[in-house]
């Protein structure tokens, strides 16, 4: 088992990843929580996709799109899943995720971020590919 | 240990609860035998507030929300009842335990339960056409009757529309319909100016008939539109068929027993023997009755009656909705806030009957999406979660989603069977197999391609068709089928199981056919009228 303190380093890669902001104390450790809890396994390979995520927020955007795409039950992606859940069912941060009266300018941030999700999946597949490589 | 009783009902499901509240209600002394299984970690810390206020408000809510071990956090779903929410899992608990089922092509959900099924249903009534009740093998005459009964009992509101032909045809016990929501109200109003064109094709579109009240009734308030109905049932608004065990609790000629799973019967001339196993001391028990009813759920009344007949035959049909789900993008809600109060039920449904005669007609309920949470749909799509989540929040009110059921009937590729299994609680399991036809399949395929365009008519883009696996529609029949000729493993109409002289079954295992509409407010009436038939001799 792994101990709390590395649960909570990773809370906050990931929800900074997530939402783009600093990640407060009672998420972190609903989070640790939930990962002493599910017990997530990681294979050799998941162990090295994950290292390389936590290294920033840019990277693990980048290897998240690219297992979206071609691995989408990577068990990375659970973690991360599982941070999104806990954010979303905290008071501090609804505003992301409950439906407003949005403007029509906000189409074009749509437009831009649909965009760069597209371009997150080709640089993350060349990362994965560099990973793969590495742990075979 | 053993007692003495004048009805024995085994199941506190919908079917199970009527039966037993028309047999207090005409005074005769009555047990019912439950397993009972109730939710004892979410009830309480559930806030009485409205959905939106809680998610800006309630500290704690990730308990509930998510659950108390994540199990709200669904990452596979493969498992039965993982659509549930963590404070509906009840429903399910300890089924795999207690009944197992056990098949590669057919993943029924099973409930053990207090209130059984009916503490999650989605509400929908509906009042089958004289075709689709003959079809069942049931008396339009007779059913008219009990329809009325259990609409007077459970509460039901409902409007006078297209779509009243459907569902509540000539109900008189019908409460004001509630107020529909915008995002449904966008189809709605598509649905006039298109109704001509769409009418020809034989679609129709109308309001759901629900039961749910609209209007204060025996101590459960009008719905209050907090868009919780999928996670609880504070206002007691939505029927739940624990309510009516609760009430009959405080009648002196009832008695529930929980804990009690019930294996087999043993019918002799004093009268009969109902043979249970305790889920909390594993300990059997024999309990005895004058006549006995058989409410446990199609698949749970075929247990018990396979093992009651010695295992003459271990294999019989089964029928169950073959069902798909369609998201569906309705651009003319797009970027817009979702209202504050709001139900998360299906207000609207859709028909498709080509030939115009009310049978085998196809059906889509309509639901919006929020209260489910907006992180199960990013999981949906194939993107990265961060960009998923600012476009998904943009997208989500105007997420449309159709819930189609076909409508079915049994053939000899559906089936379950019992197999003896030393290591289950009860020392055997059901298995089974579910195989449509290519015939069949290509029907129902059909069936969804005019439904499909249906919707984009009415301003609905679908984005994908998701099949469940045979099971997953949560509508059974047919294990028992109704006939007039006593053969062993079937039902007369009045609900005897042929081959016993005081043995009645009250759920849908004697339905031969399954209109896509759900069951659940005919298997009530027919339960209804089963009880009725039971003391008809007393
Ligand atoms: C999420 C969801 C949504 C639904 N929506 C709709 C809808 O909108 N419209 C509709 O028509 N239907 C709907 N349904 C289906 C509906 O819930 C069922 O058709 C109905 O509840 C079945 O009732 P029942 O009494 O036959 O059986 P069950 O609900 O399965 O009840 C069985 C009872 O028997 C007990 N039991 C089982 N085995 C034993 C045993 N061996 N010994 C003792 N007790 C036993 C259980 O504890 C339980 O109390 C929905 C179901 C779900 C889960």
């Amino acid at each position: 088992m792994e101990n709390k303190s590395v649960f909570i380093f990773e809370a906050g890669q990931i929800g900074n990843y997530l939402l783009g902001t600093a990640i407060q104390d009672p998420e972190k450790n609903t989070y640790a929580e939930a990962m002493q809890k599910l017990n997530i396994q990681f294979s050799d390979y998941e162990q090295m996709l994950w290292s390389s995520m936590m290294k920033g927020k840019r990277r693990m955007a980048f290897i998240d799109a690219a297992l979206a795409l071609k691995d989408p039950n990577n068990n990375t992606r659970r973690k991360i899943f599982t941070m999104l859940a806990i954010l979303e069912a905290s008071p501090n941060y609804t505003s992301y995720f409950l439906s407003r009266k949005f403007s029509i300018f906000y189409l074009l941030k749509i437009i831009v971020v649909g965009i760069r999700a597209v371009a997150r999946v080709v640089v993350g597949m060349v990362i994965v590919k560099n990973i793969k490589r590495k742990c075979s | 240990m053993q007692l003495t009783h004048d009805y024995i009902i085994v199941g506190s499901g919908a079917t199970g609860a009527i039966a037993a509240h028309s047999l207090i209600e005409a005074g005769v002394n009555v047990a019912m035998l439950d397993v009972g299984i109730e939710d004892e970690q979410y009830k309480e810390i559930i806030p009485n507030k409205d959905f939106i206020s809680i998610r800006k408000e309630e500290k704690q809510q990730h308990e509930y929300f998510l659950g108390k071990q994540f199990e709200g956090i669904p990452w596979e779903m493969s498992k039965v009842g993982s659509q549930l929410t963590p404070p509906r899992n009840f429903l399910t608990r300890f089924a795999e335990k207690y009944i197992p089922f056990e098949s590669d092509s057919f993943k029924p959900m099973e409930s053990i339960a207090k209130g059984g099924l009916g503490g999650g249903w989605g509400l929908g009534c509906y009042v089958f056409s004289k075709p689709e009740l003959e079809a069942i093998g049931l008396k339009e005459s007779e059913m008219m009757k009990a329809y009325e009964a259990v609409a007077a009992n459970i509460g039901i509101s409902g409007a006078k529309d297209d779509g009243s032909p459907y569902c509540l045809r000539d109900l008189q016990n019908v409460m004001p319909v509630s107020e529909l929501e915008q995002n449904l109200n966008g189809v709605f109003s598509a649905y006039d100016k298109q109704k001509n064109s769409l009418n020809s094709k034989g679609v129709f579109l109308g309001r759901s008939a629900l039961a749910l009240l609209t209007k204060e009734k025996d101590g459960r308030s009008a719905v209050q539109y907090k868009d919780m109905d999928f996670w609880s049932d504070k206002d007691r608004s939505s029927y739940r068929s624990w309510m009516t065990i609760d009430q009959l609790k405080g009648r002196p000629n009832f008695s529930y027993h929980k804990n009690c799973l019930v294996l087999k019967f043993v019918e002799h001339n004093a009268g009969i023997d109902v043979i249970v196993k305790r889920t909390d001391t594993n300990e059997e028990q024999i309990f005895t009755c004058k006549k006995l009813i058989l409410a446990p759920g199609v698949l749970g009344t075929a247990r018990i009656v396979i093992r009651s007949f010695d295992h003459k035959k271990d294999q019989l049909p089964v029928i169950c909705n073959p069902y798909c789900y369609i998201p569906t993008l309705q651009w003319r809600m797009l970027g817009k806030e979702i209202e504050q109060n709001k139900t998360s039920l299906g207000q609207l449904v859709l028909y498709l009957d080509e030939k115009k005669d009310n049978f085998d007609v196809g059906m889509a309920a309509l639901f919006s999406y929020r209260s489910l949470l907006l992180f199960k749909l990013i999981k949906e799509t194939p993107l990265n979660f961060a960009d998923a989540r600012i476009i998904m929040q943009y997208l989500q009110s105007s997420f449309t989603i159709a819930g189609i059921h076909h409508p079915e009937k049994g053939s000899s590729t559906k089936f379950i069977r019992m197999m003896k299994n030393a290591n289950t609680f009860t020392g055997d399991i059901l298995t089974g197999q579910y195989i449509l036809s290519d015939q069949e399949i290509k029907t129902n395929e059909l069936r969804e391609r005019k439904i499909r365009a249906a919707l984009r008519k009415l301003g609905c883009q679908p984005l994908k068709t998701v099949h469940t696996p045979h099971g997953g529609s949560i509508h059974y029949a047919g294990t028992l089928p109704f006939n007039s000729y006593g053969e062993e493993f079937t039902l007369y109409p009045n609900g005897k199981l042929a081959g016993t002289k005081n043995v009645f079954v009250a759920d849908g295992s004697g339905f031969n056919y399954l209109p896509a509409k759900g069951l659940t407010f005919t298997l009530m009436a027919n339960a209804y009228n089963v009880a009725k038939n039971a003391l008809k001799n007393e």
